[in-house]
Parts: C-alpha cells; sequence; structure tokens
C-alpha cells in the first residue's frame, strides 16, 4: 500500500497538542499527590489493630492491584454512575488513577515500613527522642530513601495512565486532542506518533528531575 | 526533528514500494470472504441479538453484498472513530457502517454513491427541560467523537460559548450510557437511532428533543480510496439494491416509520 | 429482588472473551521473555557501546503509553503493507513492551549475582560455562522470578488496550454486553472479577516465592 506521510498537519496541531500535554501533566501529578495521601492512610489501615480496617485496606490494595488500569477509570466513570454517582471525565479519571497509584503506593511503602530495622526507633528513643520526633528524624528520612525509586517508577505510569481518560470522554488531555485530530482527518500515524514523542519528553522529564531531586536529598 | 521524520518516511516509502498486483475486487474474490465494518451498538443500523450475533440494516447489507459478489460475509464489529483506520490498516475490506461522506474524510477514504440518509435529532432525558435544539445551549453535550453529528454539534457548542460543554465518547454505546446516568443531558444522534433506542426503553426516560438544524447526512459504504475497481463495483451495488426495491424491503424490515429516504441530490449529478 | 437480562450465554461470551486475554498474554510474556533474557544478558556483559543504546530503545517502550504504541504499530504495519491481524500486532506490541521490562528484570537478576562468588566458583575450576549454568542462572533466577511474575501479571492486564485496534477480550466482550443489557455495574463487577480470579492467586504465589527465597539467603 502506498502511503503518504503528512507531517504538516501534524505539526499544525502541535500547540494544542502541547496543551493537552500540560492537562495530561496535571492529572499525573493530582494523581500522585492523592495517590500518596491514601497509600499513607491504606498502609496504616492495614497495620490497624480493627479487623474492618485492615479488611477494608487490603481489598482496596489487591482490587487497584489485580484488576487492570482502564477496567478502574471504566468502572469509576460509569460503574459509578450507574448508582448515582456522577463524575466528569477529568474527575472519573483521577479517581481511576489514584485508585491504582494508592494500592501500588500503599504496598510501597509497607515495604518501606518494614525496610527501617525497629531497632532504630528505638535507639532514637533511648537518645531522648519523643515518639513523633523519631518517627519523623530518624525513620521517616530513611523510608523515605527506600520508597522514592519506586514511586518515580509511580509517577511515570500515572503519566501513562492517564492516556486512558480518552475512554471516558475526555477529550483535552494528550491523548484525547490527538484522538480528536485523528478522527477529523485520520492522520493517524503522524498525530500519534507526535504524541508518543511528548509522551517520552514527559517522561523523561519526570525521571530527569527525580534524579535530581535524589542526588541533592540523599547526598549523605 | 522533521527532517528525521522525512529520513524515516523515505525509508518506510521505499519498503511500502511494491509491485503491480491483483486489486481489491479480485483480492476479495478469490479470498472468498467479504470483511465488513459494521458499527453494532447502533440500532436499528447494527446491534447484537440475545445470543450476542450481529443484527441490523448495515449486517443485512453486507450479507447482500457478499451475496452479490459471491463470498461470504464477515462482520468485524468497529466502533465509530475505528471505522477508516480499519479500513486503512487493512483490517476490513468495505465499511457498511453509517459514514457519512465528509470531504475531510475522503481525503483518507473513498467513498461510493450515498447508501442511505439520515435526519439528526436531539436526544435528551426527561426532567433537563430540552424541547428543542437551541435550548441545547448551557446544557452538557456529547456525542461519538468525530461522526458528523458530533462536529456539527461540537462546533456549535463552542460558538455558544461559556457553560455548554462538549464530550466525545469513543463508542455509541457509551454515549447513552452517559445520557442515561447523566453525566451529559443530551446528545444529537440520527432519527432512526433516537426511535430505536426510545422504542427499546432500557434506558429510562430518554426521549427526543426536536430536530437538530443539520443537513441531511448522507452515508456512503467506505472502501480504500485506491481501490476504484471496487468503488465502481459497490456504486453499481447500491444502484441496484435500490432498483429491485430491496433497499425498500430492508428499511420496512428495519425502521418501518415512513418512506425509505430518497438517496439523490436534486440539481447536480452523483 | 434483582432482576438481570444477564444470561449463561453472556457469561460464557465474557469468558471467550477471558480465553483471549490470556492467549494474548501467554504470547506476549512468551515473546517478551525470551527477548527480555536475551537483551537483558546482552546488557549485563557487553561494553557500554552495545549496552547504551539497547537500553534507550528499550526505554522508549517503557516511557509511551502502551495505548499509544498499540495503535502507532497498527497504523505503521498496514503503512508498510504487512498483512499481519490484529491480534498478532496486539501479542507483538506486548512482546516488545514486556522484553522492555524483562531486560531490566534479567541484568538485575545477572548484576545481583556477587563477583566474589563467580570468581570464587571460577578458582573451583568451574569453566565460564559452567559458572554461568550453576552459579548466576539459579541465584539470578531467584532474584528475578518474583518480578518477573509481577510482570507477567502486569501484561495481563494490559492487555486490556488491545481493544483499542479490534480485538474483542476480556474487557471488550463486557462493553458489548452492557450495550446490550445496559447494566453497567453488574457486568463491570463480573468482568472485574474474573480478572481478579486470574490474577490474584498467581499473585499470592509470586509473594509467597519472593518471601520464601528472601528467608534462605
Amino acid at each position: 500500500m502506498h502511503y503518504t506521510f503528512q507531517w504538516r498537519v501534524a505539526f499544525n496541531a502541535l500547540p494544542d497538542m502541547l496543551w493537552g500535554a500540560l492537562v495530561t501533566l496535571e492529572v499525573a501529578v493530582l494523581s500522585m499527590v492523592l495517590g500518596v495521601f491514601f497509600a499513607v492512610v491504606l498502609a496504616l489501615g492495614s497495620s490497624s489493630q480493627y479487623r474492618a480496617f485492615r479488611g477494608a485496606a487490603a481489598t482496596w490494595v489487591e482490587l487497584a492491584r489485580n484488576t487492570p488500569a482502564l477496567f478502574q477509570i471504566y468502572m469509576a466513570y460509569f460503574g459509578l454512575g450507574s448508582i448515582g454517582i456522577q463524575l466528569d471525565s477529568f474527575p472519573a479519571l483521577l479517581a481511576g488513577i489514584t485508585f491504582n497509584n494508592a494500592g501500588y503506593l500503599a504496598e510501597t511503602f509497607r515495604g518501606g515500613l518494614r525496610a527501617v530495622p525497629p531497632t532504630q526507633m528505638r535507639a532514637a528513643r533511648s537518645l531522648g527522642m519523643g515518639p513523633v520526633q523519631a518517627f519523623r528524624l530518624i525513620v521517616l528520612p530513611q523510608m523515605f530513601r527506600v520508597v522514592f525509586y519506586p514511586m518515580t517508577n509511580q509517577m511515570v505510569w500515572a503519566i501513562l495512565m492517564t492516556s486512558l481518560g480518552v475512554i471516558v470522554g475526555l477529550n483535552n488531555d494528550l491523548t484525547g486532542v490527538t484522538q480528536d485530530l485523528n478522527v477529523k482527518s485520520f492522520r493517524t500515524f503522524e498525530f500519534f506518533a507526535v504524541a508518543a514523542v511528548i509522551y517520552y519528553l514527559i517522561a523523561k522529564l519526570v525521571t530527569l528531575s527525580a534524579r535530581l531531586m535524589a542526588y541533592r536529598l540523599f547526598r549523605y | 526533528m522533521a527532517k528525521g521524520f522525512g529520513v524515516l518516511a523515505a525509508a518506510m516509502l521505499t519498503l511500502a514500494a511494491m509491485p503491480a498486483k491483483a486489486d481489491k475486487l479480485d483480492d476479495i474474490i478469490a479470498s472468498g470472504t467479504l470483511r465488513c465494518a459494521v458499527v453494532l451498538d447502533f440500532p436499528p443500523m447494527g446491534s447484537r441479538d440475545a445470543s450476542n450475533n450481529p443484527i441490523g440494516f448495515d449486517v443485512d447489507y453486507c450479507n447482500d453484498l457478499a451475496k452479490a459478489l459471491g463470498v461470504k460475509a464477515e462482520i468485524v464489529e468497529t466502533p465509530f472513530p475505528d471505522r477508516i483506520p480499519a479500513l486503512v490498516s487493512g483490517r476490513v475490506d468495505v465499511g457498511v457502517a453509517s459514514t457519512s461522506d465528509t470531504l475531510e474524510r475522503a481525503k483518507t477514504a473513498g467513498f461510493t454513491i450515498p447508501y442511505f440518509a439520515f435526519k439528526m435529532v436531539v436526544l435528551t432525558k426527561d426532567g433537563i427541560g430540552i424541547k428543542d435544539y437551541d435550548s441545547l445551549k448551557g446544557k452538557k453535550t456529547g456525542s461519538v467523537s468525530g461522526t458528523f453529528e458530533a462536529l456539527a454539534l461540537e462546533k456549535d457548542v463552542k460558538a455558544w460559548g461559556a457553560g455548554t460543554t462538549f464530550r466525545g465518547y469513543q463508542t455509541q454505546a457509551d454515549v447513552f450510557l452517559a445520557l442515561a446516568q447523566g453525566q451529559i443531558d443530551a446528545t444529537v444522534v440520527t432519527s432512526t437511532v433516537a426511535a430505536a433506542i426510545v422504542k427499546e426503553g432500557k434506558y429510562k426516560g430518554l426521549m427526543m428533543g426536536g430536530d437538530a438544524p443539520y443537513d441531511i447526512d448522507y452515508v456512503a459504504l467506505i472502501a480504500l480510496r485506491n481501490e476504484q475497481g471496487l468503488i465502481n463495483y459497490l456504486n453499481l451495488f447500491i444502484n441496484q439494491q435500490v432498483r429491485t426495491g430491496r433497499y425498500k424491503a430492508l428499511y420496512d424490515k428495519w425502521i418501518g416509520l415512513g418512506e425509505a429516504p430518497n438517496l439523490t441530490i436534486p440539481g447536480v449529478y452523483r | 429482588m434483582f432482576e438481570t437480562s444477564f444470561s449463561l450465554n453472556d457469561l460464557w461470551f465474557m469468558l471467550k472473551g477471558a480465553g483471549v486475554t490470556l492467549t494474548v498474554t501467554f504470547w506476549a510474556v512468551l515473546g517478551g521473555s525470551l527477548l527480555g533474557v536475551a537483551f537483558g544478558l546482552m546488557r549485563a556483559v557487553s561494553p557500554w557501546w552495545v549496552n547504551a543504546p539497547i537500553g534507550f530503545v528499550l526505554d522508549i517502550f517503557r516511557s509511551v503509553p502502551l495505548l499509544i504504541q498499540l495503535v502507532l504499530a497498527n497504523a505503521f504495519k498496514s503503512i508498510i503493507g504487512l498483512k499481519w491481524d490484529p491480534f498478532t500486532v496486539g501479542c507483538v506490541v506486548l512482546a516488545v513492551y514486556t522484553a522492555a521490562y524483562c531486560t531490566e528484570i534479567v541484568r538485575a537478576g545477572v548484576l545481583a549475582v556477587p563477583a566474589t562468588t563467580r570468581r570464587a566458583a571460577r578458582s573451583l575450576g568451574l569453566s565460564w560455562t559452567q559458572d554461568l549454568t550453576s552459579i548466576v542462572f539459579p541465584i539470578a533466577l531467584r532474584v528475578a522470578l518474583p518480578s518477573w511474575i509481577g510482570l507477567t501479571l502486569g501484561v495481563m492486564k494490559d492487555t486490556a488496550m488491545v481493544w483499542w485496534i479490534g480485538i474483542v477480550e476480556l474487557l471488550r466482550s463486557s462493553q458489548v454486553i452492557v450495550t446490550r443489557i445496559h447494566e453497567p455495574l453488574f457486568v463491570l463487577s463480573i468482568a472485574g472479577l474474573i480478572y481478579f480470579l486470574m490474577s490474584f492467586p498467581i499473585a499470592r504465589l509470586g509473594a509467597r516465592l519472593e518471601k520464601r527465597w528472601r528467608e534462605n539467603d
């Protein structure tokens, strides 16, 4: 088959796509912030003495980890919608990715907590630190070191997951904008190739800044 | 970067240069199967029966075409935005999928003469207070990404400005679901599908909200742009469907209300 | 009373979709693991000028959304005139995607074997091949297997995206049924349950293995 590439149409659309990339980044960052919050809650919940909390935390974590992200997002939009909880496309995508992030990060955090030996806490306490002080100054920094790299990975995944918003009608993120352009002119390869390059650059930007941050934070 | 892409493109074109061979029409007859792209969440044109088998006007139309060609028909379910990609990527031979013959699309796909024509209506839910097209102003609307009605609606939504929103979905089913659940207040669809959905009654409270002031939406079969031999055959096939009364029979079977739409435009050839 | 139009027929339709999900996963993981082992070993032993380009290319597949990779591959194969069906395209894209992750897992596994252990093996008279087969592989496998199981499950879940290029797998088949009977929550819950049942037991097994092997370290 003979195919003539028309890159001009794709490059003309570049400004629109870059605005879309901003929305993509916005969803990813928000889902990470919320994800970390819920993950901490889940990590605490799973070590709670109440069975109900443990059960709820375990259910969330296992569901998030054992079903596809696409399913979770679709469920957040159409599943919740059918019981009267109507989320718009953006919040539904955000909810889906946050749910997923929290599930994976909760496990990461649990691993991180375990990686700090309890003797450290005892040593800190015996040096006269209060429990909160010891946790904040001794346990948390060490734990952060362990979970930092997995968190960076999760952030990249969050960016990749935002591409699924198009399934629930989101049309202003990078994939949404790209698909909108695609269905109007069907220069599929050109548009999506440009989108792929933008995604790649965003992902690299994130890993690079994470590396710089790690360099500053973990010098000692 | 543009230059890099150019070099890549040139390399790929060289790869793609292939010797002349039998055309698509020959290929279909030789392979014994006609693969039709049909949209199956668009009753009465295409849907599924209780055992999830494809049924509908477009399904029958494809079967007729296969019979004329003397081959077996294979229905390939294709959501609206995927029709032309499916065709271009060679997943299907022909699109029997209510494809509006826009000039933008004709840059990529080859269109036959119209095989059906739609009128557009507003579909909404009771209690929202949408009586006609103009009362869509300030409401949440949505439609299937890239379709004729989506493009027209999105344009008006942009013109209406603040408060009116538009969401593009990837399948017709998702639009109805979003409407039924209240994620959108209204959509614009073909009158036939609106009638079918309201009559079916599975989505509670859906109702018509008046005609949409768009041009008549002529839809055509699609094939690859350069397959003139096949397009020629399809044109004659559509002509024969009307001439033999089969078009009317299918219309009565699947749509039923009123007269089968006229497929010619007065004052111009084709 | 709970009423539904969901029939056994529909359940069967969804299970067939689940079958497609598993088949795609199987080919993707098989191809991806073979490629991943090859690239992973290459990356672990080769000099930087071989290592870096492989790493760079594979990293691309980990930095671009799978959905976009699928769309691009599907468009590209028709541009160059390949007559692959969507199923093949889906398997190939997922296999490359799997390979990109598997390479890192294999590489990490091989690099986790301490150089001193290998030197000790060599000084005990083991040949280079013997060192690889009886020292490096067993140790590397322990490190790599839990991650590999995780990867397999990840790929299984990611196959949900192949419906975009026209494959009716589990998630798509549930959408087909939702379209007909309009009970999204119920049908989607069944789909979720099937995914869960396919993934959870293996995830548990992976976690058990990881724990057991760590204790023996």
